[in-house]
């Protein structure tokens, strides 16, 4: 009780601290950029609690708020000092954002996942918006119920042809937008919500610090690293140093800024190894933990899971690779963290042979397994730290998994403006369980495994079509790369290098192979490619 | 197959013979009219093509950014009406030497309107009629009106303003013109009748708010931009639908049916019922001036049908794409256009291609329509 006081003390004084330091750094603050840039068309309300129309009725996220400002820039006229852009955005993002509680679960979106299914979406966003957007850009906002309304209107002056698009000309769209989706819409997503109540109340801890990371990137596979994170010149900008290692052992080396809108939405921008990069990561309330994506900045597919950890001094076991180990079989293992010691276990028959290597961010340790090793999921020790359940003794691999299972790659470049988006394949072993039976409900999840990669006609359809010929080709690593974009006069119609292909991983199992599939479709460009899609 | 006709036979027959009578008519008069192909390409120009030789007599430009491409002809042939400025603003072309005779502007700093190709002519010519999509612009939000039937006096020449407007449903897209009732053709969710003069409005045909059963049907998606079978006198709305002959959603079981709302432009006479399999996407569909029962429809193929009979008769490959689709009043040529920037020619018996007009710019979704001009 009495730490737990003095944390909050320590928490309460660093946000003060922080709040000082803001508001001697900058000249202008959002309130008046507002004022100066909006008031031509926005009036201004006179009430504390919502002083400008229509923005004051509004939650949002960063990148729904820098999608708000794109489109009065394009298309309203807004001309603003872009000094100015980067305070507003922050401004209405922290003070008119989401909770973590309201993000979480469509965060997907804000990091660029690709191929992503979604899941429950509400059935009124579902036959009114989905046939453009994500369910989560919906999801992702916070409006008065006259603020919802207002935003079916948008889309009838915006989009002229909406209710005549397929999909929405069969039913009356409009009607059903604004008497029942719109309506729906104010009672699941409210503006005043008690999570961003909570939220707002919630001291913001300082991300500042040593972290250890571990992801993974589809061209380079796994990796470990330690992050220094240090305060910039304004509230919430930091710096950050990023050295580590990639599975190979070849080495990780960078550096960018970040910033953090909202007290938990990090976003940084840095360049590794030369490469630029994107991360959109969330900070747990607690400060200690950040998880999101990081891609590539000109091709956000290429991009994987990012995990990170604050370190202290004690040990912190972040990540292992590879996840399974074969009875009877030696293994080396890739375990990421921090103040990592030598003395790993992972329960009774597995012994460690030899440490292959030791630095800051990683251990490399050679283990073996016994034949007669229980099969199962174990907890992979390091000195007093342990990752429950991370690692598998498995007897044969039994199936396999390609995941993502649906999956669109588009075509691209050939001297157009839209490049190529690609679409990246990994292969999940599983072993049969207890039963001895595949594809039930006791099979053991053994992690990523190297897989040949091939791919093949998905129909009879696109066999006739010579698909695999024009659509595109996968690499070793599981990168599909799709075709050039533009009429092919070598195909029926001169159509495009679209397809309809099966990705197949083939994982050895021995002198066998146990292989998987999954659906991809070579499609067209996306013509509208969003900040929130 | 189901081919369901709402008007009685005895009706059928007439119509059939009042075809026959007006077909006759049409072989007397043609020897007097000259027939031009009419479509626009982007940048923004439209097209005349003389049909005599299938080559283009002039292309006039277009004001304003191209929109839908849309086009109504005066009922001499004469003027072309063309649909501009992202479906906002129509101009009206003297066809023989491009001179603008006509305009309107439907927004204005208070509204933003746009039209879904809705444009039609009256049988006199003094009219034009819009279906004006209103969204009032507030300062800093927008609000969706009622939709209306606007009309303008063709005489009124430039910057010509509505003398008369009405309220309509929304979603209406194609217009046309019954000779007989004066009354103008919204083709939307239902097929409905406007007494341009006093907004009174009846039901043609009931299509998304049809009597069937939601256990027996899927209701239609009924959507047309182009084809008005100015050729024959007859407007067209096809429509898709599903028939359960399971549970809803047993497809197995299921029927996939094309539907066609048919009325006739001269008397308002009124067919509706599915007519064939639907076996391929057909955007635009046609009848064939000397045997109803035929049909022709366009888009990946050129198709030739029986509706009476619900039998696909031939499906012609095509080389790319084609929105639309017309022909001729005497069934001698078919044109086939929109999409990319060439219009393929076919005959009709075998639907093999006989000529291609090639065009200086893609045609998009614009209209390809057919001005009759006696000379």
């Amino acid at each position: 009780m009495k730490n737990h006081s003095m944390k909050r003390v320590l928490r309460f004084g660093g946000a003060v601290a922080f709040l000082g330091f803001a508001s001697t750094a900058s000249a202008i603050d959002g309130p008046q950029i507002i004022k100066e840039n909006c008031l031509l068309c926005h009036s201004e309300t006179g009430k504390a609690e919502a002083p400008f129309t229509r923005i004051s009725e509004q939650r949002k996220t960063p990148e729904g708020w820098q999608t708000t400002i794109n489109r009065m820039k394009s298309q309203r006229g807004l001309k603003i000092k872009p000094e100015h852009e980067r305070v507003l955005i922050k401004y209405l993002a922290d003070n008119q954002g989401l909770a973590p509680a309201e993000t979480a679960g469509l965060r997907y979106v804000l990091e660029r996942e690709p191929n992503v299914i979604e899941q429950d979406v509400p059935e009124h966003v579902a036959g009114t918006c989905t046939g453009c957007h994500s369910s989560a850009r919906s999801g992702l906002q916070r409006r008065t119920q006259d603020e919802w309304e207002k935003l079916i209107h948008f889309h009838m002056g915006q989009i002229p042809s909406i209710e005549f698009l397929a999909g929405h000309r069969d039913r009356p769209w409009f009607q059903i937008a604004t008497s029942e989706t719109s309506v729906k819409l104010g009672e699941g997503y409210p503006l005043v919500t008690k999570a961003w109540d909570d939220w707002k109340a919630t001291p913001k801890a300082s991300l500042k610090g040593d972290w250890v990371m571990s992801g993974h990137m589809p061209d380079k596979g796994d990796f470990t690293a330690t992050v220094s994170v240090m305060n910039s010149q304004q509230k919430d900008d930091y710096v950050l140093l990023i050295n580590g290692h990639y599975a190979d052992g070849s080495k990780l080396s960078g550096s960018g800024s970040a910033k953090v809108f909202t007290g938990y939405e990090w976003r940084g921008a840095v360049v590794i190894n030369g490469r630029k990069m994107r991360q959109v990561f969330a900070a747990s309330a607690d400060g200690t933990e950040l998880s999101g994506r990081m891609f590539l900045k000109n091709d956000d597919v290429m991009g994987g899971k990012v995990t990170a950890m604050k370190a202290g001094k004690a040990e912190t076991v972040v990540s292992v690779s590879p996840a399974y180990i074969k009875q009877g079989s030696s293994q080396t293992l890739v375990i990421g963290g921090a103040n990592l010691s030598k003395k790993v276990s992972l329960g009774s028959g597995i012994t460690v042979e030899k440490v292959i290597s030791q630095s800051a961010d990683r251990l490399v340790v050679q283990v073996k397994a016994a034949k007669d090793a229980a099969v199962g999921l174990r907890s992979l020790k390091v000195g007093s730290d342990s990752l429950e359940n991370s690692v598998a003794v498995y007897d044969s691999v039994a199936r396999v998994e390609v995941t993502p299972s649906e999956s669109i790659a588009r075509i691209g470049g050939n001297g157009g403006l839209i490049p190529k988006q690609k679409s990246i394949y990994r292969a999940v072993g599983y072993a049969a369980g207890a039963d001895g039976k595949a594809g039930t409900e006791d099979d053991i999840r053994l992690g990523y495994m190297p897989a040949n990669w091939s791919l093949k006609p998905f129909d009879a359809v696109a066999e006739e079509e010579h698909d695999l010929k024009y659509a595109g080709a996968i690499d070793a690593k599981g990168i599909f790369t799709p075709g050039d974009a533009g009429l092919n006069p070598e195909r029926k119609m001169s159509t495009n290098n679209v397809g309809n292909l099966a990705v197949v991983g083939t994982v050895k199992e021995g002198d066998a192979a146990v292989a998987g599939e999954a659906h991809l479709l070579v499609t067209v460009q996306d013509f509208v490619k969003e900040l929130i899609q | 197959m189901n081919f369901k006709q709402i008007i009685r036979p005895a009706k059928r027959l007439g119509m059939v013979m009042t075809g026959l009578a007006l077909l006759g008519t049409g072989l007397t008069t043609q020897a007097a009219t000259e027939e031009y192909m009419l479509t626009v390409t982007r940048p923004n120009q439209l097209h005349v093509i003389d049909t005599k030789t299938d080559k283009v007599l002039r292309s006039c430009d277009v004001p304003g950014i191209f929109g839908n491409g849309g086009i109504a002809t005066s009922p001499d042939g004469k003027i072309a009406y063309v649909m501009t400025n992202k479906w906002e603003d129509v101009y009206g072309f003297n066809i023989d030497n491009c001179k603008i005779v006509f305009s309107l502007k439907q927004s204005s700093s208070k509204e933003q309107v746009k039209s879904m190709i809705s444009m039609s002519v009256s049988a006199d010519g003094k009219e034009l009629y819009t279906v004006q999509n209103p969204v009032k612009l507030h300062k800093d939000h927008f609000e969706a009106l009622q939709p209306r039937l606007a009309v303008f006096n063709t005489a009124d020449g430039m910057n010509a303003k509505p003398v008369r407007t009405f309220p309509v449903d929304r979603r209406i897209t194609k217009l046309g013109f019954i000779e007989k009732t004066g009354e103008v053709i919204l083709g939307g969710a239902d097929i409905k009748a406007i007494n341009p003069k006093n907004g009174e409005t009846r039901t043609l045909a009931k299509l998304q708010n049809w009597d069937r059963s939601p256990e027996g049907w899927v209701p239609p998606d009924a959507f047309a931009m182009h084809s008005l079978g100015e050729h024959v006198g007859e407007y067209i709305m096809p429509y898709f639908t599903i028939k359960w002959n399971g549970a809803p959603g047993e497809m197995e079981k299921a029927e996939f049916l094309w539907g066609m709302t048919k009325v006739d432009t001269k008397t308002g006479e009124v067919t509706t019922g599915e007519v064939l399999p639907f076996e391929f996407i057909v955007f635009n569909w046609l009848t064939d001036p000397n045997n109803e029962d035929i049909v022709y429809g366009s888009f990946n193929q050129l198709s030739k049908h029986n509706v009476k009979e619900g039998k696909t008769l031939a499906v012609h490959p095509m080389e790319h794409t084609y929105y639309n689709i017309n022909m001729l009043q005497d069934g001698s040529k078919i044109y086939i256009g929109g999409t990319s920037s060439d219009i393929s020619i076919h005959d009709p018996k075998t639907l093999e291609k006989i000529g291609s007009i090639q065009l200086s710019g893609d045609m998009s979704t614009s209209d390809l329509r057919l001005a009759k001009v006696q000379r």
